[in-house]
């Protein structure tokens, strides 16, 4: 679906600071949207952690860099980093080619997988929440 | 009849010393990163007295020229014939500017200048859970990147004073705004002023820094001298810790990057090693150490305009951490900090910090 320009796929799963999720399995697959890849411009740097890293959800676990922005990643739910896109420590600029394909980040083994019915989803509330940061960032 | 360009007026002599030997480009950090030679010293010099002869201008072409250079002065410490490369290289950035021809992340970077705080233009800075502007006997200036990049490695630095009792504040600080100067435009005065009150205000008759570029601003231009004549000393903190005893000590083997701003400019090679050897009982020196260092890559405004070169720079580096087979690269910047730890792949275990960090982790590892 896009959204004001946006290419922002309905069926994934949304954490607010712009960060998609998708169920792959026993696990989820988690990647930067196509707004935060635009909006961060050419990325340069994606912290990759170990795999086994704990995450606590809504804590903050990694950094993402572009020339102008520094960005934090934070948990969307409890669990561990079960493995992530090595790719990217060498060409971090698959996010910007390829935001929900070759550029996803981090692969997630999740306590207990129904905590991503707490993201955002569903066409109504995707709208209504980019609307709203489009809003925000055009402020700033 | 006056030249056309400030820095033909400046330097001319000098740029016709270079002798095209090449020995630049065997430790030029830039070089080493694209294999293309018109970036290294010899290169611009070459292009430069094109520039003179008239036969070309300065303009946008030549921006990726002559505006990726991290000035880490490893050519000028080479060089037989004693050209002073990081002086022209700023002042023909000068001109560049003066003629509308600027790297935009400069051009951006001095606007963001007027109404920031900040190289990065944030708007919230950390707090660092830490009281500021309040009298005492050191002022702690972080400077940007550790306030808005490395701010775990500040956090730590800040408790270690903590832990050693050091009697210093905070002050609301802003950028010292030095790098303007290194990438075509100047100081800017305002900020600088801002600076010198708040930290006058505090009452300190010292500042420590962690940042070795804003110790080289603070003691050496001229927006800062009011510091000087106001008896206030300015001192990094790498020198600032050497007189302490920490009271732990580690058997990984540790080794120690050179920050270009600290060692080759500042001529600060012995102090950090002083500490080390104090708290690493395995040492061991990369291949280029000292005034021979190689560069991190992230000096001279690249990290900021040519990220992707600054960090294949940094993994020149680490593949010399690798040689070695260090456990921890330590150093005294944040910017090498932040470079080296970007620039570390998933496969090379050691660990990059910067010292005061590791201080600070192994004595809360003791308590």
């Amino acid at each position: 679906m896009e959204i004001q320009g946006y290419n922002m796929p309905e069926e994934l799963y949304y954490e607010e600071n712009h960060f998609w999720v998708k169920e792959e399995g026993d696990f989820l697959v988690m990647g930067m949207d196509d707004f935060a890849q635009t909006m961060a411009g050419e990325i340069v740097y994606i912290q990759l952690p170990d795999d086994g890293k704990k995450l606590k959800l809504g804590k903050k676990f990694a950094k993402i860099e572009s020339g102008k922005w520094l960005g934090k990643v934070y948990a969307p739910v409890n669990g561990e980093i079960a493995s992530v896109n090595e790719e990217l420590e060498t060409n971090p600029g698959l996010v910007n080619d390829d935001c929900y394909g070759t550029g996803w980040i981090y692969k997630i083994k999740p306590n207990d997988k129904s905590e991503i019915e707490n993201l955002i989803r569903g066409k109504e509330a995707i709208e209504k929440w980019l609307a709203a940061d489009i809003e925000k960032y055009a402020e700033e | 009849m006056g030249k056309k360009y400030d820095f033909e007026e400046k330097y001319r002599e000098q740029i016709l010393q270079c002798s095209r030997c090449g020995f630049c480009q065997a430790v030029c950090p830039v070089y080493g990163a694209t294999l293309r030679p018109a970036l290294n010293a010899k290169g611009k010099m070459l292009l430069l007295k094109e520039v003179m002869d008239g036969k070309i201008d300065l303009n946008d072409e030549l921006i990726e020229t002559l505006f990726q250079c991290t000035t880490c002065a490893n050519c000028f410490q080479n060089c037989p014939s004693g050209v002073p490369v990081m002086e022209i290289i700023k002042q023909v950035r000068k001109d560049m500017v003066s003629v509308g021809s600027c790297h935009p992340a400069f051009k951006g970077m001095n606007e963001v200048l007027k109404n920031h705080t900040n190289i990065y233009g944030e708007n919230e800075p950390e707090d660092f859970e830490r009281e500021r502007n309040k009298k005492a006997e050191y002022v702690y200036f972080i400077g940007c990147v550790g306030s808005y990049r490395e701010d775990e490695s500040t956090m730590a630095t800040l408790n270690l004073l903590d832990r050693l009792q050091v009697d210093y504040t905070l002050i609301d600080e802003v950028c010292c705004s030095g790098v303007l100067e290194d990438v075509g435009y100047e100081i800017n005065d305002a900020l600088a002023a801002k600076n010198i009150d708040r930290i006058l205000h505090t009452g300190a008759k010292t500042v420590i820094t962690g940042c070795p570029y804003c110790y080289r601003t603070f003691n050496n231009k001229a927006q800062y001298d009011q510091l000087l004549k106001e008896g206030i000393q300015v001192t990094h903190i790498t020198q600032f810790l050497q007189d302490f005893d920490f009271g732990i000590t580690t058997d990984k083997l540790v080794t120690y990057h050179d920050p270009c701003d600290l060692g080759r400019h500042c001529g600060i090679y012995e102090e950090p090693r002083n500490t080390i050897r104090k708290i690493a009982t395995n040492f061991i020196e990369l291949p280029a150490n000292r005034e021979n260092a190689l560069c991190c890559g992230a000096g001279g405004g690249v990290r900021g305009a040519y990220a992707k070169n600054s960090i294949a720079m940094a993994r020149r580096r680490l593949d010399q951490v690798e040689e070695v087979g260090a456990d921890i690269v330590l150093t005294e910047c944040n910017s090498c900090v932040h470079n080296l730890a970007n620039a570390r792949l998933r496969k090379q275990k050691f660990r990059i910090y910067n010292t005061t960090q590791f201080i600070n982790e192994l004595m809360e590892e003791a308590e």
